[in-house]
């Protein structure tokens, strides 16, 4: 399958339409936007999910989910309920990570812009792009599936965390089918991005048009690059990792073991060398779109460019060697902690340096605050906060009171509920005049960044106290010192819930009202290829493709 | 950002002018040191043991300033901009894009930074690995879904029993709810007690803040932590590694008490334990015949 | 659009990628034999060290040793140290007996997995002889006495993440050995593949 054959098959016949144009897509744009709807779905799920536990957790005792679980399993016995919890916060995590966030940034706006950005008419791989979408709903609905499944004996779906440790997802904990639907799902999704990061690798290498060279490529073409890297490194070791885990619970071998000689620990060594590259695949690509929208509402070119895309190479590549501050509390050497300590405060280094460049940006600038820029503002305070957390949590020492609390949950929280979703929906007003050609209501988009802001800080910020007073995370119920809080921060959530209707509200309304949006409804600051296309753009650009001259960084 | 700024002050108790924040440290610092949360704590609970006491000062003292600090410095920064280089303000743009001092200072603070952290961090870290000798040993064993714990018979032990979570028609008035259990551990006041933590099913994980102990328990595996608990009091924790259905039902327990009375809790124990063992001889000798 | 020699370019990309993603899921299944040589080496993961001969130097510190032992619920056996603590000086070669029974009425073998904690003194643990080499099996209701034979390096005084550690721990966790000789239906609760 040759880029050129492709390409050229799909001039051959007129644009499908339909069904067929979305099921038989090679179009980087249809893909892309089909990509966007499954996150929007995935992102209800996964916050209807964490509703269902912020009205559990609002206040003490066990008293939301036996009716849920009887709607879903007819069983409100507490057993099932307690059963069930776990079976939602596992879901949400794996929801939220592979779902929506990396469909959303990665498969929604990568497979939309990043060709369009680097002057390509296409991905280099159009049907295998088609593949890589349409793996991911069956993979989810293998994941929701398993939720209906036996799991512990007698109790349905997989309560073991994202994180997935043996011996609670071997036979020891779930020996049921549901772990391995899980499995299965994450094999198949696994399988989704890697073809996906193949395909973007190659694009950006190979299909750059004349004259943009990689230094001169988009921020937002660079993140997506180098999340590439990360996902064809990173996500194969997940894939040898659960097939282990597979082996163990289907056919006898015992990698996870112990009682046959293999080490539990080795599946979350493993577990976390794909875990924490995922944490960074999940934020890059925001670090890129944010770099674009600053620029452009700064009506100022990107502060330190070459900065900003090697400090994106450098956590990508210190990303892979951290990933044991998952696992201070396991029992490693002095040594080893301390060398995971220094190497995991080092990631603030570059973090800081996006940090800076971001408002070195703005300094100077003349800035218009539309609705995208409210959004990367708004973005770059929450990773802050998040960040900061982090420093906190990198210190073995200080984990050792903080680890596995609710500490935790706010800090990645932070960095990615507040921080890759206000980079989703940055992204999203910011590129929607594009894709729609419509121009959305500054007004309502704004409304839709004030509730949320409101609704998730509300939501997280007190989670910080919670787990400072020592709330571990994964809990059904909490002793009555916790009750405060817990209620504060199921008011964010309910919070967050209105802001997701506003959202909706907001998307209809443009749809209705279809104000035109123009080519480029951002004015001189926004200079990057997509804005020199019609709104929307035609279904192939660049027949003859743009020669980039000067502009250099 | 009003609301961000708000709670961002909110992690000092000071705000008493928010009537909740108010209501809630008032309560804080009703009671002494205590070794569980109080209703709407918002900080680390009160260090029982030196290494806590380290956790405590490290992340009070050094690392939380140092995180409102810095998210306060990037929200001026932030507000800064906004005001001074809005559209109305700032008409026409600069086209800097570089600046090279200002670049490397960026990048050369934030390491300096770094640096003078990984010192008291991993003075810490070593005081918390490092286990010196000790005066007592007790066995911890995580289960689904409870603690057994086993004091050897050298240091006068040589019984153990299961830690399960009292039911709530058990409770006395002053048990808490989901933390109180029916065995506790007891263990003497100024003594080093070596914890050897290790699980018979799934992986969980042994905690108790006010000691600056966290040590998971994993199957087929031995991991140690310890303690000095300078304080008497009842000190509580949770398990912390998903571990089940009933993973947040498992509390944990540690009375200390003086050398006299562990003593006499020692030697009632080896009476209850005794007792309990002829009857399991008992018991198992029965079918046998 | 695309030239024939894009075509080539493309195509060697999109293989180098696919060359390195296979390459990582390679590592991650060599990860496991890898695992276990770099700790057995290194003494990663509390990993003690097998010794032929005893040291010929003696150390000056002093370090208790605990013995602890564990037994999985799945074998019907009893496991304890004769003793729960020594105090061993570094190069000083010494022996504790551990006493075994089996209180079923069937034959049946184990094998011990064990370590030693602080990780950091795996590599420094050294055993010369230990029940947990090789595979025990015990006839119904036996009783045994394993010793095992083990000396501290005197090496540990000159590393420094080993200053301030005067407590070690030697766990042994006991489980059914795979493979149980002929008749023993042990009760195993959990199936294991």
């Amino acid at each position: 399958m040759a880029a050129s054959d492709t390409a050229h098959a799909d001039h051959a016949h007129d644009h499908p339409t339909g069904l067929r144009r979305f099921l038989f897509s090679t179009n980087h744009k249809d893909i892309g936007t089909l990509y966007l709807y499954f996150a929007v779905v995935a992102g209800v799920l996964g916050y209807l999910l964490s509703l269902g536990m912020r009205l559990e957790l609002a206040h003490p005792g066990i008293g939301v989910f036996p009716t849920i679980s009887a709607w879903m399993h007819g069983d409100n016995s507490i057993d099932a309920a307690k059963n069930l919890y776990n079976g939602f916060i596992t879901a949400h995590g794996v929801l939220m990570i592979f779902f929506m966030v990396m469909p959303a940034l990665i498969g929604g706006f990568g497979n939309w812009f990043v060709p369009i950005m680097i002057g390509a008419p296409d991905m280099a791989f159009p049907r295998m792009n088609n593949i890589s979408f349409w793996l991911l709903p069956a993979s989810l609905s293998l994941l929701l599936i398993s939720m209906f499944m036996e799991g512990a004996p007698g109790m349905k779906g997989f309560g073991g965390g994202w994180v997935m440790y043996p011996p609670l997802s071997a036979n020891t904990g779930h020996p049921g089918p549901a772990m391995d639907f899980v499995i299965l799902s994450l094999h198949i999704a696994g399988v989704s991005s890697l073809l996906g990061a193949i395909n973007f690798i190659t694009t950006i290498f190979n299909m750059r048009a004349p004259g943009m060279t990689l230094h001169k490529m988009p921020l937002f073409a660079w993140s997506v690059l180098v999340t590439a890297f990360l996902l064809v490194l990173s996500l194969p070791v997940l894939a040898g990792a659960l097939t282990m885990l597979l082996t163990d619970r289907n056919f006898g071998t015992t990698f996870f073991d112990p009682a046959g000689g293999g080490d539990p620990i080795l599946f979350q060594h493993l577990f976390w060398f794909f875990g924490h590259p995922e944490v960074y695949i999940l934020i890059l690509p925001a670090f890129g779109l944010i770099s674009h929208i600053v620029s452009t509402f700064s009506r100022k070119p990107v502060f330190g460019y070459l900065g900003m895309a090697y400090a994106m190479v450098a956590i990508g590549f210190v990303g892979f060697i951290v990933w044991a501050h998952h696992m201070y509390t396991v029992g490693l050497s002095l040594n080893t902690q301390r060398y995971f300590v220094f190497a995991t405060m080092v990631i603030a280094v570059p973090t800081g340096v996006k940090i800076f460049s971001w408002i070195a940006t703005m300094w100077g600038g003349s800035i218009s605050f539309r609705a995208p820029m409210i959004w990367a503002i708004g973005f770059i305070f929450v990773f802050t906060v998040g960040g900061v957390t982090g420093v906190v949590l990198a210190n073995a020492g200080v984990d050792r009171a903080l680890h596995e609390t609710y500490y935790v949950v706010a800090h990645f929280h932070y960095t990615m509920s507040l921080g890759a979703v206000f980079g989703v929906f940055a992204g999203f007003y910011y590129w929607f005049p594009k894709i729609s050609g419509y121009m959305y209501n500054e007004t309502l988009s704004k409304l839709h960044f004030w509730t949320l802001f409101t609704g998730v800080n509300l939501t997280f910020f007190p989670q910080h106290f919670l787990g400072l007073a020592g709330m571990p995370r994964r809990y059904i119920d909490y002793p009555d010192a916790y009750a405060q809080w817990n209620l504060v921060s199921s008011y964010g959530a309910y919070i967050a819930g209105v802001s997701l209707l506003i959202f909706f509200f907001t998307v209809l309304e443009a749809f209705s009202k279809k104000r035109v949006a123009g080519d480029n409804p951002w004015g001189p600051g926004a200079t990057t290829l997509e804005w020199t296309l019609p709104s929307p753009p035609p279904f192939h650009q660049f027949e003859t493709l743009p020669r980039i001259v000067g502009g250099d960084h | 950002m009003f609301d961000n700024l708000a709670s961002l002050r909110a992690w000092r108790p000071a705000v008493a002018g928010l009537a909740l924040s108010a209501a809630i440290s008032a309560q804080a610092f009703a009671e002494e040191t205590l070794g569980h949360a109080v209703p709407g704590q918002m900080s680390l609970l009160a260090p029982a043991t030196p290494v806590a006491e380290n956790l405590d000062f490290f992340h009070n003292k050094i690392l939380l300033p140092l995180c409102i600090i810095i998210s306060l410095f990037v929200l001026a920064l932030l507000v800064y901009v906004m005001v001074r280089f809005n559209e109305k303000a700032n008409p026409v743009p600069s086209r800097t894009t570089h600046n090279a001092a200002l670049e490397v200072a960026w990048t050369i603070i934030p390491v300096l930074i770094l640096v003078l952290i990984a010192v008291p961090s991993f003075r810490l870290l070593t005081q918390e690995i490092a286990v010196p000798k000790t005066d007592m040993t007790i066995k911890v064993t995580g289960k689904q879904w409870y603690w057994s714990y086993e004091y050897p018979k050298e240091e006068g032990g040589g019984f153990g029993f299961d830690s399960m979570l009292k039911d709530e028609k058990d409770m006395k008035p002053g048990d808490l709810r989901l933390l109180a259990v029916d065995n506790e551990v007891v263990v003497p006041v100024n003594k080093s007690v070596l914890l050897q933590v290790t699980a018979a099913d799934v992986i969980h994980s042994f905690v108790i803040q006010p000691f600056g102990v966290r040590i998971d328990a994993v199957p087929g595996r031995m991991n140690t932590s310890w303690f000095k608990a300078e304080k008497e009091g009842v000190f509580y924790g949770q398990c912390s590694k998903l571990c089940g259905k009933d993973h947040a039902f498992m509390p944990i327990v540690f009375r200390v008490v003086s050398q006299a009375k562990y003593d006499a809790w020692l030697a009632d124990q080896k009476k209850k334990s005794a007792s309990r063992e002829s009857e399991v001889k008992f018991a198992a000798a029965a079918p046998r015949n | 659009m695309a030239a024939p020699q894009q075509n080539a370019k493309t195509r060697r990309a999109a293989f180098a990628a696919f060359g390195a993603a296979a390459l990582m899921l390679g590592l991650s299944f060599a990860s496991v034999p890898l695992y276990r040589m770099f700790c057995a080496v290194t003494g990663y993961g509390g990993t003690t060290q097998r010794a032929e001969v005893a040291p010929t130097t003696r150390g000056q510190r002093v370090i208790d040793v605990h013995f602890v032992s564990t037994v999985a619920s799945s074998l019907p056996w009893r496991l304890t140290p004769e003793t729960n603590s020594l105090s061993v000086r570094t190069g000083e070669t010494k022996t504790v007996f551990f006493r075994v029974t089996n209180e079923s009425d069937q034959e049946t073998a184990g094998q011990a997995v064990y370590n030693v904690s602080p990780d950091q003194a795996g590599g420094f643990f050294n055993k010369i002889s230990c029940f947990c080499f090789s595979e025990q099996r015990l006839a119904p209701h036996e009783t045994a006495e394993w010793p095992v034979v083990f000396f501290l390096d005197p090496k540990l005084e000159k590393e420094e993440s080993m200053n301030g550690v005067e407590t070690l721990t030697l766990s042994y966790t006991m489980f059914p050995a795979k493979t149980q000789p002929k008749g023993a239906a042990l009760n195993q609760t959990k199936p294991n593949g």
